[in-house]
């Protein structure tokens, strides 16, 4: 990892902090319904400032509350939509996200790709992409033999650093089932579809088991490569280096525990994907977009779209992940 | 068969194959996501020799979401509800990960027994024991092992007979002189025991806690 590549570390830090806060509150006073309380006078109390005056970890805040009130009406990851979708939702907010998502329209970036704000964000995201890529890819029946025979090397991994197979192999069948699925018809005779594997992330128990399984890969290879990753593993929330196995136990392997720079870098070089993030954080005009670069031998990158503490998928006009204008 | 009922059989089978572990699970009713968790007290703790239960209920979003758990078997301990079993455990909570399983959750139990976090309670009178006087603390979770767990009792005890009827004042981790001291001047027994086990009249805190204020909790 650059230390370019861990600037952003600090930037998600903050709403898992909160997070953890959260919980800890609850836990501490479980019968007193206060600390919910608090929580939407502190909402209410920034409403009448303008964003342009927040402090980065208070646009965080105010964000993943934002997501946090969409949660339960959102599928875990929608249809595509046209990227105005989103800047219309900014018309009253800060200047700045218009034009940085002018920004990103100029770029050739004219669709997006909701993921649900629920802490699996970064993960479903990537799955889905990582799937829609072979689905797309011009050489499919290839692309599918190497993406499984990669996740089937992968399991060596997770045997090496001790989880049990009862405990991945779901997970495993899930994901390689569907990518499977894109070259070979299942026993109805049916192949995968843009539909059907849109269909298949947004069912929770297909879903979730991609993104668990997604983790684990994510842990392993932290666990294993430790003194590589070792002097970026911080606590999120008090800031204190960490040792890789409670780094993992504690923000990798749980379901809704965000990913910050270690994780997506570790999952994109397991998964050997070149992935952009779009940085929309209005704090400038233009949009910062950080490269996770794991395959030189192809042109075709994935692109997430970052809001403080949140990622979705932004796509090209015709639907392909790849912008010409930033190759 | 959905991914929770195939993943929670494969826990289950996983347990009955398991000779070394001593961890034990069956089911309560029909339900194969309802379940009984047992497993030994741990040696060198009070709770040694008891057999622990514990309830196990698996939600719907298993193994995504953490098993709930709570202990059948009454057990005096500082982040246990002594009164419903409740357990103060991170990995019950936001540390839980599907990595975890009923058998691996269990045994964190077992070492809950043996480390107790007292900074973190679920039972604030029994932490206070705990962290006031310790001698005291682990001769009413002996006594609780005993009359609850089945446990064999005070390693010292001049006869090994099982007491013939519970003892409310050593359930409470009190002293008998110091009940027997405020039931003199008048008051019941039952009042008593619930405001000297209140107060953590108890050991060196005793001497901190003047007749005076005793006298004041029973009359309110």
């Amino acid at each position: 990892m650059t230390s370019e590549e861990s600037e952003g570390l600090e930037s998600r830090t903050e709403s898992i902090a909160n997070e953890v806060d959260e919980t800890t509150a609850a836990e501490a006073k479980p019968q007193s319904p206060g600390s919910q309380l608090e929580e939407v006078t502190v909402c209410t109390a920034l409403s009448g400032v303008a964003l342009a005056d927040l402090s980065h970890s208070q646009l965080i805040d105010l964000n993943q509350n934002a997501l946090n009130d969409l949660v339960p009406n959102r599928p875990l990851i929608e249809g595509v939509e046209p990227i105005s979708a989103l800047r219309a939702e900014y018309e009253s907010g800060s200047p700045r996200f218009r034009t940085q998502i002018d920004g990103l329209t100029d770029a050739g970036f004219r669709l997006l790709r909701r993921a649900r704000g629920d802490g699996d964000c970064f993960y479903r995201a990537v799955g889905f992409a990582f799937v829609e890529q072979i689905f797309g890819d011009q050489e499919q029946d290839m692309a599918v033999a190497s993406a499984l025979s990669l996740l089937e090397s992968s399991l060596e991994w997770l045997d090496a650093v001790g989880f049990q197979r009862l405990v991945y192999e779901d997970f495993y069948d899930t994901l390689c089932g569907l990518i499977q699925n894109i070259a070979t018809p299942e026993m109805n005779g049916s192949v995968l579809t843009e539909a059907t594997l849109l269909d298949q992330f947004q069912h929770p128990e297909a879903s979730n088991s991609i993104v668990a399984f997604l983790r684990l890969l994510t842990s392993s290879h932290l666990r294993l490569n430790e003194e590589e990753y070792s002097p970026f593993l911080f606590h999120p929330e008090l800031g204190e280096p960490m040792n890789v196995r409670d780094f993992c136990e504690n923000f990798v392997e749980g379901s809704g525990k965000e990913a910050d720079h270690v994780q997506i870098t570790a999952l994109c070089r397991i998964l050997r994907l070149n992935v952009k993030v779009a940085y929309l954080d209005g704090r400038s005009d233009t949009v910062d977009f950080v490269d996770f670069q794991n395959d030189s031998t192809s042109k075709r990158f994935i692109t997430l779209l970052y809001r403080p503490g949140h990622y979705d998928i932004l796509l090209t006009d015709d639907g392909s992940p790849s912008a010409a204008a930033l190759v | 068969m959905d991914a929770r009922l195939r993943r929670v059989n494969k826990e289950i089978a996983d347990c009955k194959n398991d000779k070394t572990s001593n961890i034990h699970i069956e089911l309560i009713d029909d339900s194969p996501f309802h379940l009984k968790g047992s497993f030994p007290g741990p040696e060198e703790t009070p709770y040694e020799g008891g057999k622990f239960d514990v309830d196990i209920v698996i939600p719907e979003s298993y193994p995504f979401q953490p098993v709930k758990m709570k202990f059948i078997t009454k057990v005096y301990h500082p982040n246990i509800s002594s009164a419903s079993g409740a357990i103060c455990l991170d990995i019950l909570k936001d540390a839980w990960s599907p990595v975890l399983t009923l058998k691996s959750t269990l045994i964190s139990l077992q070492s809950l027994l043996c480390s107790p976090e007292p900074n973190d309670p679920q039972d604030a009178e029994v932490a206070k024991h705990y962290t006031t006087s310790r001698s005291s603390f682990e001769e009413t979770a002996t006594y609780w092992t005993q009359i609850y767990a089945g446990g064999p009792g005070p390693k010292k005890e001049k006869s090994m007979a099982k007491p013939s009827e519970r003892d409310e004042i050593a359930i409470a981790g009190l002293d008998k002189a110091h009940v027997e001291k405020f039931e003199g001047i008048g008051f019941e027994r039952g009042k008593v025991i619930d405001v000297l086990r209140r107060l953590n009249y108890r050991g060196a805190n005793a001497a901190q806690i003047t007749d005076d204020r005793v006298v004041e909790e029973l009359l309110k």
